[in-house]
């Protein structure tokens, strides 16, 4: 098993309180200086890669000036903001959004775990490799096909699914024309496509038990439900908390590109969420700061959400992403 | 397979590698310093590259130095917004609306004003006087001209043909329709008999149309029967905006549009509607339409021409039919239908100007170059010999393809510009058109009656010759989005579900709460000043 | 070699079957064949479609075999000349991409999950960040036309080069896999940090940088927003372009035939837009999909750190 996880510095290791703030860091360095190396590269990228474009961030705050340059623009304080809030249209969108989200951040989660756990206990090299390959295939379909397919398959007229619960006696059943049908066949599919894939992270995890815990497992007689609760699944835990951690500040996120595609005017009223939108009044018409604002208002729920779900897990299982 | 730091200066190998990268790319990449006039060209995804265009040698000789082109045939839009933004474009952009009018309102100073270049452009200034309207359709507001649209002259005043299977009619011993009644009977019989004579009665879909988005109305949709109450509507519908006694209105909260909404949900509760109507895409209901070997599947629809619409194998299936009155009291002197000829004869803002192009001379040549009599023709429809035979004395044969595998639509689009090109196609030239266009002149004729109906200057909401300012068309946007999704969506479940007889008066009132009013009389506003300049 | 036995799975040691191990055994295979059907039908379906008539596969009537046998899409991609072009492209930018990422993501993992090491949650929190917060299109394009960037092949690895949810994942490997003995162990060895981690982390890191070499490959292949704002050169562009193109010129279009943007066009085009549809996906997941069983012995590595640790 992995050591037991432990946050805080081993207290042998931690540095003295011995001087000043200078020679602590001077210390410091002379200790770390190969883990700063280390991690050097990753901070210079990040730092211009990442940070440098931020001031483009104050958009959002401004009004979108061409002729006076990005940051030039008169500052408008949360004029969008305001906009965006008193829209007729923002509660529908943050309900829409959330809605979808959430299911598909529930169902998204759980699958991976349950096909992992699935993939591990079949019986010989090739053929777990076998479907564990052919599991993560559907996830390098694009989405225009995805979508496409969906209306293949989905077809009231000659649509499989839809001649397969003909059978099962649900007549005329038009999963693509009624709101009702749109989120869980929006969430079953991306279900569909990106289970497989995001189990190899948790398979690779399985991988690193150790088989001598099986064999002594065996030996006291577990049973092998037991033994997949009680080996398999804590060897999970770790990455399944960092995955919720980081799924937690998506939850205003949705894939816009697969919804604006699924988008019909049946479905609209459950369909339309908050990328959708956007992109109808800020990137065809050249809203530039109204985009922002909406963007920005997007991130600051998801980081908030972020925040919160990683001091939860700090405190309920000692594991953190900070 | 995958690489392995070095043991010992693993991570110095990695800094001294990004370290290295970085300064490879400070290197790399050129300037703009080149003494080449750089046209982007946005392409239909058909057409070839620039350089097999014959025509575009002229272009270049009329630039004096190198042209450099830049394709773009996808994804316009995306790639567009980033580098306007950034303020980095070539000296000239070329396609049909390529730069729009709420790029000009919103990248200020970005595009060179032509108003006080049109000494350079003499064949531009020629057409601005010999068609006004282009002018119109050229000038800002404000006065300033960043773009010049193109003129066809030949094409159609619609883009929508209506389309009844004859041959079904035939076998079941039916007449063509004239009044919404009778196409219900027609369909109703589409329906119930096997009319296709395949031997299953079950396999025909008797009415079909185009999807209509959440952005509005378009092309080939039953909007048109808006026309069967005498209301004239422009592009298919749009946003719904029209025009009656001088005075602009919205036909989504149209009594009109309640009886057609209305009209179409008895045909789709007989089940005479496709049930796919309101979910496929345009494929499908282009694949759809082309039937089944030489078996039709549908009986009645909407399309730009019959083999457009249906395919080669069956379009001698379909018969064009006259607009339909809504009953036998709707007088054919009364009846409408849609007016796109603006759309359809006239491309808005095919060429714009960089500002800070170092070569303005030889961009205005190249614009000007353009609007040449015999460029014109041949940015359209192709190079002379190959695509056209030039008879001398302004009279032009446009030839059949010389693929003998493509239509003469496709091959236009695949050897030329085409409609995405700057031109003006002269009045008093005389050309033999390609078999696409001639075919859809030859299946309006059913419509004349209607369209003549119509008198442009009074009874259509003239979009394209109206510029607004950039506060307006903003504000007009963020309306848009807001009132079209719940109206789109109710159109949809109105049509499939019912319920616009007791939902009326609750949905036109929202919509009044979301601004339709205030977007209304915008429209107004522009419209009165749009007249009081035509005097 | 005797570890091989661990190979055929977890419970090749159990001799004989209990019934509760059965209905196990038949629940499993049943489960099985039930996510294999699911998963492989409709790529199987989108290979058949690929080579059927596409008025037979629209119209819903291609299921089990392809119905009336038609090449044209393959034709049709595969005699574009600018594929080659596109996937060499790609093959570099993901090669060398992917490198990168490594060299860089790696190293910066097993730094931030070292424990005695202070700075690391502000350090964590400093590459977070930037997954929520970004400045935006405008300001990217901005930078990377100073820093020459803009039509230049390393726009395609460099902006990339570290994705912070791929350098979680890695630093929390670390944090379990790694038992903290190791590196007491090795440090009374008198090794550095830089040793350790080489020497002992690196080699049992296996399975995750299978994982996230895997990651990152498959984020470059299918690397198309790149090319598509900041590249307008088109011999750099990758396959992912190449094939968006292949696909957008043969679509039908869905602006209505009679429009400016295409009067008329393509009866030709859209009949077959579907059928090339397919074929691009086919042509362009190939290889990915080739690529992967040879990533995934990397896993059975991961049995070595139990045998550590034993």
């Amino acid at each position: 098993m992995t050591s037991a996880t432990t946050v805080r510095p081993a207290g042998g290791t931690a540095p003295r309180r011995a001087g000043g703030p200078v020679h602590r860091l001077k210390r410091h360095f002379r200790r770390y200086w190969q883990l700063w190396v280390m991690v050097a590269p990753a901070v210079a990228f990040v730092a211009v890669f990442a940070y440098v474009p931020m001031y483009g961030l104050q958009l959002a705050f401004r009004e979108f000036d061409f002729a006076a340059g990005i940051t030039g623009g008169d500052w408008v304080g949360l004029k969008y903001f305001q906009q965006f809030f008193d829209s007729p249209q923002f509660w529908n969108l943050l309900r829409n959004t959330v809605v979808i989200s959430v299911s598909t951040l529930v169902a998204g989660f759980v699958a991976p775990i349950g096909l992992a756990l699935m993939v591990n206990q079949v019986f010989g090299r090739r053929r777990k490799k076998f479907l564990q390959t052919a599991t993560y295939l559907p996830h390098f379909i694009s989405i225009v096909v995805i979508v496409g397919m969906l209306q293949v398959f989905l077809s009231p007229t000659s649509g499989l699914i839809t001649r397969v619960v003909g059978l099962f006696g649900v007549d005329d059943a038009n999963f693509l024309g009624s709101a009702g049908a749109f989120v869980p066949v929006y969430v079953l599919s991306e279900v569909w496509q990106h289970a497989g894939w995001n189990s190899i992270i948790y398979l690779a995890a399985l991988s690193s038990v150790d088989p001598q815990l099986y064999e002594a497992a065996k030996i006291d007689g577990a049973g092998r439900f037991s033994i997949i609760r009680h080996i398999d699944v804590p060897a999970l835990v770790p990455t399944m908390i960092v995955l919720l951690i980081l799924n937690m500040g998506n939850v205003l996120n949705t894939g816009f590109e697969k919804i604006f595609l699924m988008q019909n005017p049946l479905n609209l009223g459950v369909s339309e969420v908050i990328a959708t939108y956007v992109y109808k009044i800020g990137i065809l018409s050249n809203q530039f700061s109204y985009a922002t604002a909406i963007g920005l208002f997007n991130t600051l729920i998801n980081f908030a959400f972020l925040v919160v779900a990683n001091q939860i897990a700090k405190r309920v299982s000692n594991t953190s992403l900070w | 397979m995958l690489p392995k730091p070095n043991r010992r200066s693993g991570p110095a190998a990695v800094a001294s590698l990004a370290a290295a990268a970085l300064l490879l790319s400070a290197c790399g990449g050129g300037g703009d310093d080149d003494n080449a006039l750089h046209i982007l060209v946005v392409k239909h995804p058909l057409t070839g590259p620039m350089a097999d265009m014959a025509w575009t040698a002229e272009i270049e000789k009329a630039a004096g130095i190198p042209i450099e082109w830049e394709e773009v045939s996808a994804d316009w839009d995306q790639k567009k917004s980033t580098m306007l933004a950034a303020g980095d474009i070539p000296d000239l952009v070329i396609g049909a609306n390529a730069i729009t009018d709420a790029d000009m309102v919103t990248f200020t100073g970005l595009f060179e004003d032509l108003g006080d270049d049109m000494d350079s452009l003499p064949n531009v200034q020629a057409m601005f006087d010999a068609l006004p309207e282009t002018e119109l359709m050229a000038t800002r507001p404000d006065g300033e001209v960043f773009s010049v649209p193109s003129y066809r002259r030949f094409w159609p005043e619609t883009a929508t043909r209506q389309y009844v299977n004859q041959q079904w009619l035939d076998n079941l011993g039916l007449a063509q329709p004239t009044t919404w009644d009778e196409l219900h009977d027609v369909l109703l019989a589409f329906k119930t008999e096997d009319a296709n004579g395949n031997g299953d009665p079950d396999d025909e879909i008797p009415i079909d149309w185009s999807p209509a988005g959440e952005g509005g109305f378009g092309y080939f949709q039953p909007s048109v029967f808006l026309g069967s109450l005498g209301l004239p509507i422009t592009n298919g519908g749009g946003s719904g905006y029209f025009v009656e006694d001088g005075t602009v209105g919205n036909f989504l909260t149209d009594p009109r549009y309640k009886e057609v909404v209305s009209f179409l949900h008895d045909l789709y509760a007989d089940g005479l509607v496709s049930p796919e109507v309101m979910t496929q895409d345009y494929s499908t209901y282009q694949s759809v339409g082309r039937g089944d070997g030489d078996t039709a599947k549908v009986g009645f629809s909407w399309g730009w021409t019959a083999s457009d619409r249906f395919g080669p194998q069956i379009a001698d299936q379909y018969a064009p039919i006259a607009p339909l009155a809504a009953d036998a009291s709707v007088a054919a002197t009364d009846l409408a239908w849609t007016y796109d000829s603006y759309s359809l004869n006239y491309g808005v803002n095919t060429v714009t100007m960089s500002a800070q192009s170092s070569k303005k001379d030889a961009a205005l040549k190249v614009i000007d170059a353009f609007y040449d009599q015999d460029l014109s023709i041949q940015a359209l429809w192709g190079d002379f010999g190959t695509n056209i035979e030039e008879g001398g004395n302004g009279v032009y044969t446009v030839l059949p393809p010389a693929d003998a595998t493509l239509d003469s639509s496709s091959w236009k689009w695949t050897t030329t510009l085409a409609d995405n090109s700057p031109g003006w196609i002269r009045d008093d030239i005389e050309v033999a058109l390609p078999a696409d266009i001639q075919e859809a002149v030859e299946d309006e004729e059913p419509i004349a009656g209607a369209l003549a109906n119509i008198d442009p200057a009074t009874d259509i909401w003239p979009g394209e010759l109206i510029k607004m300012n950039a506060e307006d068309s903003s504000r007009l946007s963020l309306l848009h989005t807001d009132i079209l999704g719940p109206a789109m969506q109710r159109w949809a479940t109105w049509i499939t579900e019912g319920g616009v007889e007791s939902e009326w008066d609750a949905y036109t009132a929202e919509l009044e709460g979301l601004g339709l009013t205030e977007a209304v009389e915008i429209h107004q506003k522009y419209y009165d000043e749009y007249l009081a300049a035509q005097g | 070699m005797q570890r091989l036995s661990v190979k055929r799975g977890p419970f090749a040691a159990l001799r004989r079957d209990t019934p509760g191990d059965l209905v196990f055994k038949a629940l499993l295979a049943l489960c099985s064949v039930l996510v294999l059907l699911v998963a492989l039908y409709p790529i199987y379906f989108v290979v058949i479609a690929s080579v059927s008539d596409p008025t037979m596969v629209s119209t819903g009537r291609v299921w089990l075999v392809p119905r009336d046998l038609s090449w044209f899409g393959y034709e049709q991609i595969l005699a574009d000349e600018r594929i080659w072009n596109g996937y060499r492209n790609t093959l570099l930018y993901a090669v060398a991409g992917t490198a990168l990422n490594l060299l860089v993501t790696m190293p910066a993992a097993f730094t931030l999950s070292r424990r005695e090491f202070r700075p690391r949650r502000v350090l964590m929190f400093f590459f977070a960040f930037t997954m929520f917060f970004s400045g935006g299109l405008i300001p990217m394009y901005l930078l990377l036309r100073d820093l020459n960037l803009l039509d230049n092949w390393l726009v395609f690895v460099l902006p990339s080069a570290v994705n912070v949810f791929n350098l979680i994942i890695a630093r929390s490997f670390f944090e379990h896999s790694l038992p903290e003995e190791l590196h007491e162990a090795a440090s009374i060895d008198g090794a550095n940090y830089f040793q350790f981690f080489a020497k002992i982390a690196l080699p049992l890191s296996m399975p995750i940088l299978s994982v996230i070499g895997l990651y990152y490959l498959v984020q470059h292949w299918n690397d198309f927003f790149t090319g598509l704002v900041f590249v307008r050169d088109y011999s750099l562009q990758p396959l992912q372009i190449v094939l968006r193109d292949i696909l957008i010129s043969n679509q039908a279009f869905s602006g209505g035939a009679g429009g400016a943007g295409g009067a008329g066009a393509g009866s030709y085009a859209q009949q077959y837009a579907d059928q090339i549809k397919y074929g691009v996906i086919v042509v362009s997941t190939l290889p990915v999909i080739v690529l992967y069983p040879f990533l995934q012995r990397y896993f059975e590595k991961g049995v070595m750190i139990g045998a550590v640790k034993g």
